[in-house]
């Protein structure tokens, strides 16, 4: 974000033509591959889902800052994509199983409870799409936590799909039974015959918006890299140092879209380098423990409660100026 | 000298509301709030022993030597306590069971203390005991509606009547508990700030017209 680079660099300052609402339009852009995978492998009710959970973020921003008195000609100039991204994520990150009301109510909360109370985009303390998706979690936890569909397309492999009646994930069979020989890697990546959440099971469309947005300049891959690898390997040490498991355990569940799009938005992550590689470590130590301890996907509870870290990071991890010199401690008074 | 109880009520409901405007007794607030009869059974017990207290702090107020007065104000707040908790216990086992833990809790319940030490220690039997009943129906009123809102939306049933299936688990939760303690404080706030702005508009009105008139 532009004035976030302002803040904390001396000048001269350089004019680019990135804007908030360009970087959010690109966000989205990246995100398209995982949205076509969800539709394809879900089919209808993953593309209604999307497209209400869209609405309601961009509706929901709509109504507020009618509420609050804006005029519908500023909204419209006002407008930059942040609410669309958060609402394609809370469509990415809940199953295709759930009730078409549920994606409305996690936009509805994200974007006036967790945003727009908080003073709108780049503002707000924890990540919107994040706590939506919490929000609907808690509150529907009967569909939202049981029930997972299977995706049209079955397991490559040939291995026996999970089957939807058990409601288990990938993830939570991972840690109940020990890795399985059912779903190869190739399986995992692409998704097909594993059950999930709508963007989160098909991990080469998710490396792929990555890797657009890492090629842009928008974000910094190395920090999801730290976060994937982190959790992947503290995972290895609580189960004995079994490295079977690295690969299943980064690669099922939402840890990638978290990674990716979730835990690196501008606004909750700390402003140096130091603190950001602080945070994406303790992620991933906190997904892997909590993982461990209680046998669910707990990546955005993890994101959570990191996220009201930040500020704490920020105030100890300070870059040094340039040509700084530390003072010396004079001895006596 | 003389009372003012319009004053006294007004403070307890809506100027010093003791949950939306002091802040104080948040604990049974938040844990209690999940039903609407909890408000009403907790406000009660709440505002019986608040009565009792101020008059029997007011009464002793020039005896007890200042230094120890909060032990002495404590231990009267604690007879009260056992008595409503044995009366409950006895009569309406229903709400004893549901109210738990925080019943015998009362005692060091914030606004129960803060009235002792703020008002019955300071004034007269009367306005004591009326200040208890106006501090314990703002306690009741705030308590019940944010029972009945969370009642409604996390388990779509009002003072135990279902309504409707439709439920929202977070407001049935401790989490929901605190984001609607917080949307009550601000609302009540911004109610509460639209009316003296209003009031501070018109007297200052009428300050323009005396002076035209003179």
């Amino acid at each position: 974000m532009a004035d976030k680079i302002y803040k904390f660099s001396s000048s001269p300052h350089v004019k680019a033509p990135t804007t908030t609402t360009r970087i959010m339009q690109h966000v989205c852009i990246a995100l398209m591959p995982a949205c076509i995978m969800g539709i394809v492998l879900f089919g209808l009710n993953a593309f209604l889902i999307l497209a209400l959970s869209v609405l309601g973020a961009v509706a929901s921003e709509f109504i507020y800052l009618l509420i609050v008195g804006k005029k519908f000609n500023e909204i419209i100039k006002q407008f930059d994509f942040t609410s669309c991204v958060t609402g394609l994520l809370i469509g990415l990150s809940i199953g295709s199983q759930v009730p078409l009301y549920v994606p409305i109510f996690a936009s509805a909360f994200a974007i006036i409870v967790v945003k727009m109370i908080f003073g709108g985009t780049g503002k707000n303390l924890v990540n919107p799409a994040v706590t939506g998706r919490i929000f609907a979690f808690m509150s529907f936890t009967s569909v939202m936590a049981s029930g997972w569909l299977l995706p049209s397309i079955a397991s490559l492999s040939g291995g026996t799909s999970l089957s939807p009646t058990t409601g288990a994930t990938v993830l939570t069979n991972l840690f109940t039974n020990g890795v399985s020989t059912d779903l190869s890697i190739l399986d995992l990546l692409l998704g097909t015959g594993l059950a999930g959440c709508i963007g989160e099971t098909c991990k080469l469309a998710l490396i792929l918006g990555g890797i657009y947005l890492a090629v842009l300049g928008i974000i910094n891959i190395g920090y999801p890299v730290i976060y994937i690898v982190t959790t992947g390997l503290i995972t290895v040490c609580l189960n004995g140092f079994n490295f079977s498991y690295f690969l299943p355990s980064i690669l099922s569940g939402g840890l990638v879209l978290g990674a990716i799009f979730m835990a690196t938005d501008y606004t909750t992550t700390p402003n140096t380098t130091l603190g950001n590689i602080i945070y994406f470590v303790l992620l991933g130590a906190v997904t892997a423990i909590l993982r461990h301890a209680t046998g669910i996907e707990v990546v955005s509870f993890a994101i959570l409660l990191m996220n009201l870290f930040v500020p704490l990071i920020d105030k100890f991890v300070i870059n040094k100026p340039f040509g700084y010199v530390k003072a010396k401690k004079t001895k006596g008074a | 000298m003389k009372t003012d109880f319009k004053k006294i009520a007004t403070d307890g409901i809506i100027t010093n509301n003791p949950t939306l405007k002091l802040v104080l007794g948040t604990c049974p607030t938040l844990a209690l709030t999940t039903m609407a009869m909890n408000g009403i059974g907790m406000g009660a017990a709440v505002t019986f022993v608040l009565i009792c207290s101020n008059i029997l702090v007011s009464l002793l107020r020039k005896v007890i030597p200042s230094k120890v007065r909060i032990p002495a104000f404590v231990l009267i707040i604690a007879t009260f306590v056992t008595i409503v908790r044995l009366l409950l216990d006895k009569f309406l086992p229903d709400i004893y069971e549901s109210l738990g833990l925080y019943l015998p809790l009362i005692v060091v319940n914030c606004i129960i203390l803060a009235r002792a030490e703020s008002f019955a220690s300071k004034n007269g039997v009367l306005a004591s005991a009326a200040d208890g009943l106006f501090m314990g129906l703002g306690f009741t009123i705030a308590l019940t509606l944010m029972g009945a809102v969370r009642e409604v939306l996390g388990s779509g049933a009002l003072f135990g009547i279902k309504l409707w299936d439709f439920q929202i688990g977070f407001f049935a939760q401790s989490s929901g508990a605190f984001f609607t303690y917080g949307v009550f404080i601000a609302l009540f706030a911004f109610a509460s700030n639209l009316i003296a702005n209003k009031r501070r508009k018109l007297s200052a009105k009428q300050v323009d017209n005396t002076k035209e008139v003179q």
